[in-house]
């Protein structure tokens, strides 16, 4: 079936549908010109269907929302086109006009709830407000229906919520909140920006389960926009893929992702990490063990001197246990997979092996015991290094690049002074960037690039044991792959261990010999990478294994 | 750098400090006469081609008079401000780094401190030491202390927590270095932005003394004073008043102006946006 008879075949089953884009282009006046951000977009949302949009940050696929809800910055032109909601010219309206059309027959589901929700009203006062504004229904009958909304959400005291604030909420049941509010004037259409991306992993399982019921009993049309493609295949009928702002590919999902025509969808599709086929180095041949972590607490807030005197008995209640009682060894050459769930302690446990946190319990390195932060000394330093999650905030944006690489061989006098110059141009060579970048400033370099100069400053120190702490997240996905391939080649040439912290499970099972998972600040279990499916693993693993997205498209890697 | 002068606060506040800076340094040579020459037969004239700004009671020449004290004028902004920022930031610099009880200390004294409106604080000193232009800057860099401490820890603190800084530590550098290689050159925008408006302010305070008897003493040609020994003959020539005025307020604006916009330029929100 080409293009355009499908586009055709999906007119004529909806006369009119519900959202429609033709060649729509927008571009942002910057001080370097115009930038172009969407080109010739068309995109069509029949009655009561799904479409998902994928693409990478900076594809433009937030721009397209935007455009659609009226709501672009100032420095933002049209270039031509049309938007029509049920035939409806949108681009002729005026934001008074607008004003009446989003939150009545078009809403909207933001990426982060906690962000999305006025942090000072109550819950219950937010949703009757769009009640109230859009269907004319009084306070007390808004209340009444309000609760009526939260209860189709799934939310099993929808009175009590109503009268909670945000931060009484936890980060799914604010979804569900923020969800029940674009529901509640049972709109034509839903746009997702993201929606389940700032929720963990069972959390956001949750969500897209109910967000598949709503679209079952309103019969609602939906644009859901997403960088997941795994995501994406479980909730939308038909896709579109959007790659530096012109659509490259589109078709029904299961077409889509079985056979892809467009090269970046491939490549897409190609990087998206397969648990089932490994791609780290081989494990070390006998087990030696590098650094063992024997009952490792933080005690987060932890009561001061005179509160323990006072209260002795309140010591244990006051604050929070980041990561209590943790023990597992880190082995020579390995690498050891730690995943959780924000707030598990995953994070915790790298900022005590890099010497940042205080902790309680012992550090053994070789034999050698550290019993605390400031008994780390210079020397198990230089052994331990850590990769942060940010690149863009992990280098000084006033140094340059060599400069940056340069300071741990420096300050570990790893080689000659004479000899920093050439080992920078190595190193940098190592992360597969060019020599010349070492005159460049971070902010010259891409997110991608920052975090391989981020991977090559760890790696300088020459050490036993790199901490990565999910340094893939803030990347897109065929940049993410790209990193964990790099990580994996430099330590085959140096033979460093590697702890590598993650909540993407597909991607660990990928990369790890053995995998460590963290709940609410304890080790709930640890195994080694094949029996990640055997039927003696915690209840815990097997729900985060069952809620990460599977989908394995075979025959797409064979293509690709 | 183009990005600057794209915004006309930027334009306005340039002109007017290059105005302000030209006069500081330039003026005493380029003044027409002599700024204490008495000229009796002249006394309190209008703007007239012999006297572009006319004259004082004395029948002093008004523009040789506000150019002369240009440099004295300018001179005890940027050195008030210069002074107090240093001091300010240091403890400032100090509080953030070593934060804990440390901290608490310093930011509770100069809490109590910044209680104290500017003036009233750089009054009381003023009368502790006594009047004259370097007792009068000294107060004015005291008074701007506590205010200045508070921006640099703030910025100091808001770079302590970055992962660069983190990362440092997780080295193991040393805490010198850290401060001066890795925290101090990111805080630094803030308060170089601060200290640029907070100049205007010292002229101004500088000038209230002067006007107050505090500052400068009679017959310097300092701006605040030439106000006040003015302020007698305002009904009958204002010209005398108007013109010291007047350049009080182009120093400050300048000033102010501009540190406003360079505010707005180191913004890495709007210069990378």
């Amino acid at each position: 079936m080409t293009l355009q008879t499908m586009t055709q075949d999906v007119i004529a089953a909806a006369e009119k549908p519900a959202l429609s884009i033709i060649n729509y282009s927008l571009s942002y006046k910057t001080a370097n010109g115009l930038i172009s951000a969407l080109k010739n977009i068309d995109l069509t949302i029949p009655k009561g269907k799904t479409v998902g949009l994928v693409g990478e940050s900076g594809s433009g696929k937030s721009s397209m929302a935007w455009s659609v809800m009226r709501y672009l910055p100032p420095n933002a032109v049209e270039t031509g086109g049309a938007i029509r909601l049920a035939g409806e010219e949108l681009l002729d309206h005026t934001p008074w006009q607008m004003a009446d059309i989003r939150g009545k027959r078009m809403s909207m589901v933001f990426q982060d709830p906690s962000t999305s929700l006025n942090p000072t009203i109550r819950l219950g006062e937010q949703i009757a407000e769009v009640l109230m504004r859009h269907r004319g229904l009084t306070k007390a009958q808004a209340w009444a229906e309000a609760e009526v909304a939260l209860a189709r959400t799934g939310i099993t005291r929808p009175k009590e919520m109503l009268q909670r604030f945000p931060h009484e909420a936890s980060g799914g049941e604010k979804q569900r909140v923020v969800i029940a509010t674009a529901f509640a004037c049972e709109p034509e259409l839903i746009i997702f920006d993201e929606p389940t991306t700032a929720l963990d992993i069972l959390t956001a399982r949750q969500i897209l389960d109910l967000f598949n019921q709503l679209r079952d009993e309103t019969n609602v049309s939906a644009l859901y926009i997403s960088h997941d493609l795994g995501l994406v295949s479980r909730v939308v009928d038909e896709v579109s893929v959007l790659h530096k702002g012109v659509i490259v590919e589109r078709g029904l999902v299961g077409e889509v992702f079985a056979k892809p025509s467009a090269p970046y969808t491939k490549q897409l599709i190609g990087a998206v990490p397969n648990p089932d086929r490994f791609i780290g180095v081989d494990a070390p041949a006998e087990p030696k063990t590098l650094i063992k972590l024997d009952g490792i607490g933080v005690h987060y807030g932890a009561p001061s001197k005179i509160q323990k005197m006072f209260w002795p008995e309140d010591a244990e209640k006051v604050g929070f246990w980041g990561a209590k009682d943790v023990n597992f060894e880190v082995r020579k050459g390995e690498l050891l997979g730690v995943v959780g769930e924000s707030g598990s302690g995953k994070s915790t446990i790298a900022k005590v092996l890099a010497g940042l946190q205080d902790f309680q319990g012992n550090l053994e390195i070789e034999g050698k015991t550290v019993t605390g932060r400031k008994a780390i000394d210079r020397a198990y330093r230089r052994r331990v290094q850590i990769v942060f999650q940010h690149p863009d905030a992990s280098l000084n944006p006033r140094q340059k690049i060599g400069t940056i690489i340069a300071r741990p061989l420096k300050l570990y006098g790893v080689v000659p002074r004479e000899k920093i110059k050439a080992r920078i141009a190595e190193l940098l060579e190592m992360v597969r960037l060019p020599a010349e970048y070492a005159d460049r400033y971070p902010h010259q370099l891409s997110g991608g690039e920052k975090q391989r100069v981020a991977i090559a400053r760890a790696f300088a120190a020459e050490p036993e044991l790199v901490i990565c702490d999910e340094v893939t997240a803030a990347l897109d996905v065929s940049v993410q792959a790209a990193v964990a391939e790099l990580l994996v080649k430099l330590q085959k040439d140096t033979g460093a261990a590697c702890v590598f912290i993650t909540h993407d499970l597909n991607l660990i099972r990928q990369l790890a010999h053995r995998i460590a998972v963290m709940h609410h600040g304890k080790l709930v279990d640890f195994f080694d990478r094949p029996d990640a499916r055997s039927e003696d693993r915690d209840p815990y693993t097997k729900a985060l294994l069952d809620a990460v997205p599977v989908h394995t498209p075979v025959e797409a890697f064979e293509i690709a | 750098m183009r990005n600057f002068f794209s915004s006309p606060t930027a334009i306005m506040g340039t002109a007017l400090l290059s105005i302000v800076l030209f006069a500081a340094i330039f003026g005493p040579m380029i003044a027409p006469y002599d700024p204490q020459a008495f000229d009796p037969l002249n006394r309190l004239q209008g703007p007239s081609m012999a006297h572009l700004f006319g004259t004082d009671q004395f029948g002093r020449d008004l523009l040789s008079r506000v150019l002369t004290g240009a440099p004295s004028t300018v001179a005890f902004g940027v050195g008030a401000t210069l002074l107090g920022v240093g001091i300010g930031s240091i403890i400032g610099v100090v509080a953030g780094v070593s934060g804990g009880w440390i901290d608490s200390t310093i930011m509770r004294v100069l809490d109590g401190l910044l209680a104290v409106p500017d003036l009233l604080f750089t009054l009381l000193i003023v009368t502790i030491l006594g009047g004259g232009m370097e007792h009068a800057m000294l107060a004015v860099s005291i008074a701007f202390a506590p205010g200045m401490a508070r921006i640099a820890r703030s910025a100091v603190l808001s770079v302590r927590t970055r992962d660069y800084v983190r990362a440092a530590v997780a080295r193991g550098e040393s805490g010198v270095y850290i401060v001066t290689c890795e925290v101090l050159p990111n805080a630094l925008s803030p308060i170089v932005v601060e200290a640029t408006i907070r100049v205007s302010f010292a002229i101004m305070i500088g000038a209230t003394l002067g006007f107050l008897g505090l500052g400068a003493q009679p017959p310097s040609t300092e701006w605040g004073l030439m106000v006040a020994e003015a302020r007698q003959f305002m009904f009958r020539n204002p010209w005398c008043v108007a013109i010291p005025g007047l350049s009080i307020a182009i120093a400050a604006l300048g000033f102010n102006l501009f540190g406003d916009a360079l505010r707005d330029a180191l913004d890495p929100k709007r210069s990378h946006g």
